[in-house]
């Protein structure tokens, strides 16, 4: 498998009806309708329900480096749209023990994100939470729906994906649902070892995801980030003190994160604590932090961005390229 | 000039430099020779950072190597006073201290002061609850916000290279995301693309320890803001004019340090400051803070703030600064001091006792009253002179050289009661040691 490869393509997209007429965003557009096809059919198949995410609410995913949730007047009221619908999916256990969404998200990305090739301010996510559910029991799921989808594409569509220059042989490791494991301390070591500047405290940035993923020929788990670096809702481990029971999913060949996910912080003073710790205001909560003292099932889950897999999928430089209607950070589009 | 007034604050002193600038660092030329000086009248010294005298010693060391690297006897001109503030370069060991969303602090006064500030190539602390209380941008007619104004100001007239803007965030203005707004607004890029934008986290304010920021607000203001924050009719039974209060937030020192990994973690092209009140625990605070990559740590003392506060927290609340700085001993990073600065002796001897930069709150703002255009450059003309005269008569020749020997207590400063757990300060000769 090849790194993405150079289309020729400019780094922005062209007028949006130019976009749309373009042959690579039908191919594009084929692959991604194969892969909602492939996660839907295996999704219901393990057990889960689909449900159709909320758009606006009163808080959102606080999330994470620098993006901004968009605001909303809400009758007065000042709402934001989902940067994504973790909040939700946690409240909804009780009724629905596995559930999914295909989410609509929208962040306000810091602009120096617009040329990473992985960043659209407007993106979705197939957005898995599992009930009483282990960060492995997640990753899992996470994994299996990973194989299942390349596997679906590779024999409903495999022309495609040849003309758009990928080769079968190179997904042989996804298809027999071979992936390694990391964990975050190992990561940022072989970051330093390669003279990459890596703060050991933070997100794995952009520069050192892409190195690490750029080496690797499968895709790899990375395990237990530092508290500090994710949102309060990720568990942290109750015997390593700072460290958090979550992952991201990496594609090799310098795709990048594919998958973020973790167990859930489900005990409220905890959840109140882990607030604070993030700098957000518990009273804007007031809803969830409700649900939560009323008892939110412990759970594990996962969102795994829809367009960066079809990136993966096709090969393709950037994520505007599989996307209708791309929105890059910092550029006013239609 | 406006009717800003500052009962307390040596008013009338800061106006006559912001009018003369270094001419005020003198008594009256016209009245040499005709004149006897001495301390002026009513001089009482407002805290014991004031009862400190700042005391030259006789052999210079540090002078003969200056000597020698200038092949010429030094002079008050060789002083220099470049220092690294908070990730930043400044030109002076100054910064502009944040002013709030009170009136006096976010009107024209506070545009004027910016300009200045860029202008002298020193930092500028942008305070908190300036957008919930302002707005930022209004959706329609992209009015600019109070503070944006700040920044295109300073962005003006910054020089290359020097200065850079730091901006605060409370409890209430996350509701808001301030710092996430700002991060990603292209009206920023000049300030991250140059490494010179940070953000502050504010635990606290010298004016009032342990409570958060609060103005007065009329009966309009006061229904607009009442969602966001507390606002209570304990001014007058009408409700003419209300108390706006915002929270202070809660912190623990696990807190402290996860908020601040998140910030870099959130906004790694920004640097991280992080300002606390003159609490008790000021020295444990401190070294969380630096120990979680803080790039500056402000002390504000008890003297401070430009914000409104009950009285019994003016006259009775908190560490006096020079007690704070005490009680951190040695820094272990930036260590930045506020709290009643307007002149070149309480500056130096803040810098002897830590602190890499001194802020400018009160001082500026009645410079800046005096006179718009230029108050502000003028009052930090005077004390950039002062601190070149003081420190090369004490024999040095860079900020970073002052040391707690420079300074002696008349009424013995407990400086050498340091605390047990805190490393011995910077003091080389016993026999110089403070009493």
């Amino acid at each position: 498998m090849d790194t993405p490869h150079p289309t020729g393509a400019p780094a922005t997209p062209p007028p949006l009806g130019e976009h749309l007429r373009s042959p690579r965003l039908r191919a594009a557009m084929l692959v991604q309708q194969e892969a909602l096809h492939a996660a839907r059919a295996f999704l219901r198949g393990e057990g889960f329900t689909e449900l159709l995410p909320p758009l606006v609410g009163p808080v959102t995913d606080p999330g994470g480096r620098g993006a901004k949730a968009l605001d909303v007047d809400y009758y007065g009221h000042p709402y934001k749209l989902m940067t994504s619908a973790i909040l939700y999916k946690q409240a909804s256990l009780r009724g629905f023990p596995r559930l999914f969404y295909v989410a609509p998200n929208v962040r306000v990305e810091p602009e120096e994100t617009a040329t990473t090739g992985r960043h659209l301010v407007e993106f979705h996510q197939i957005d898995v939470e599992i009930a009483d559910g282990s960060r492995e029991d997640a990753q899992e799921i996470a994994a299996g729906l990973l194989t299942h989808v390349t596997e679906h594409v590779w024999t409903a569509v495999p022309e495609i994906l040849r003309e758009l220059g990928r080769i079968e042989g190179d997904f042989a490791d996804i298809r027999a649902g071979k992936y390694d494991v990391r964990t975050h301390d190992d990561a940022v070591s072989a970051l330093l070892a390669a003279g990459h500047p890596q703060n050991p405290d933070g997100e794995i940035d952009w520069a050192g995801e892409r190195l690490l993923s750029l080496e690797s020929d499968r895709p790899f788990f990375v395990n237990d980030y530092p508290k500090g670096s994710r949102g309060f809702y990720d568990r942290e481990d109750p015997d390593r003190p700072g460290v958090l029971r979550n992952f991201d999913l990496i594609a090799p060949h310098g795709y990048g994160e594919l998958v973020s996910g973790s167990e859930r912080e489900a005990d409220y003073a905890t959840i109140v604590t882990r607030m604070r710790e993030s700098g957000e205001n518990p009273a804007k909560y007031a809803w969830y932090l409700q649900e939560a003292r009323d008892g939110m099932p412990a759970s594990a889950g996962f969102g795994m961005g829809l367009q960066r897999l079809v990136r993966f999928l096709t090969g393709l430089d950037a994520l505007w390229q599989v996307s209708a209607y791309p929105k890059l950070p910092g550029v006013v589009a239609p | 000039m406006t009717a800003l007034s500052t009962p307390g604050f040596p008013d009338g002193a800061i106006r006559a430099r912001a009018r003369n600038g270094t001419a005020e660092v003198f008594p009256d030329a016209t009245t040499y020779g005709t004149r006897l000086y001495g301390p002026s009248a009513g001089a009482l010294p407002a805290d014991s950072l004031d009862r400190a005298r700042i005391v030259p010693p006789v052999f210079m060391p540090q002078r003969l190597e200056k000597l020698i690297d200038l092949a010429r006897e030094p002079e008050f001109t060789d002083v220099d006073l470049g220092s690294r503030v908070g990730g930043f370069t400044a030109r002076l060991p100054l910064y502009l201290s944040a002013f709030g969303s009170t009136r006096a602090g976010s009107g024209d006064l506070a545009v004027h002061a910016s300009r200045q500030a860029a202008r002298l190539g020193i930092p500028m602390v942008i305070g908190e609850n300036m957008i919930p209380v302002h707005g930022y941008r209004r959706a329609g007619d992209a009015t600019r916000s109070a503070l944006l104004a700040r920044v295109e100001a300073y962005l003006d007239a910054a020089p290359d290279g020097a200065g850079g803007v730091v901006v605060q965030q409370s409890t209430e203005d996350a509701d808001s995301e301030v710092w996430n707004l700002l991060y990603s607004d292209p009206a920023f890029r000049p300030l991250l693309e140059t490494g010179r934008l940070a953000f502050e986290l504010k635990t606290g304010q010298g004016a009032k320890p342990g409570l958060g920021g609060m103005t007065v607000v009329d009966r309009a203001e006061a229904e607009q803001l009442a969602r966001r924050f507390t606002v209570r009719k304990v001014l007058d039974p009408e409700g003419e004019r209300q108390l706006r209060c915002a929270t202070p937030g809660t912190f623990t020192d696990e807190i402290l340090r996860q908020q601040l990994r998140f910030m870099r973690n959130n906004f790694p092209k920004a640097r991280t400051w992080v300002k606390f009140h003159p609490g008790r625990d000021i020295a444990h605070a401190a070294r969380t803070a630096w120990s979680a990559g803080a790039d500056a740590v402000t002390v504000d003392g008890a003297e401070g703030g430009t914000g409104w506060a009950p009285g019994v927290f003016l006259d009775h609340v908190g560490l006096p600064l020079a007690e704070s700085l005490r009680r951190i001993g040695r820094p272990e990073g930036c260590l930045l001091a506020a709290g009643g600065m307007w002149e070149g002796g309480r500056a130096v001897r803040a810098l002897a006792l830590g602190a890499t930069a001194v802020g400018l709150g009160r001082a500026a703002l009645v410079a800046v009253d005096e006179d718009p255009e230029h108050g502000l450059e003028r009052l930090v003309d005077s004390i950039a002179l002062e601190l070149r005269l003081l420190i090369s008569a004490l024999g040095k020749y860079t900020v970073a050289a002052l040391a707690p020997e420079d300074l002696w207590w008349p009424d013995g400063h407990p400086s050498h009661l340091a605390p047990a757990d805190a490393p011995p300060l910077g003091v080389t000769d016993p026999a110089g040691a403070t009493p």
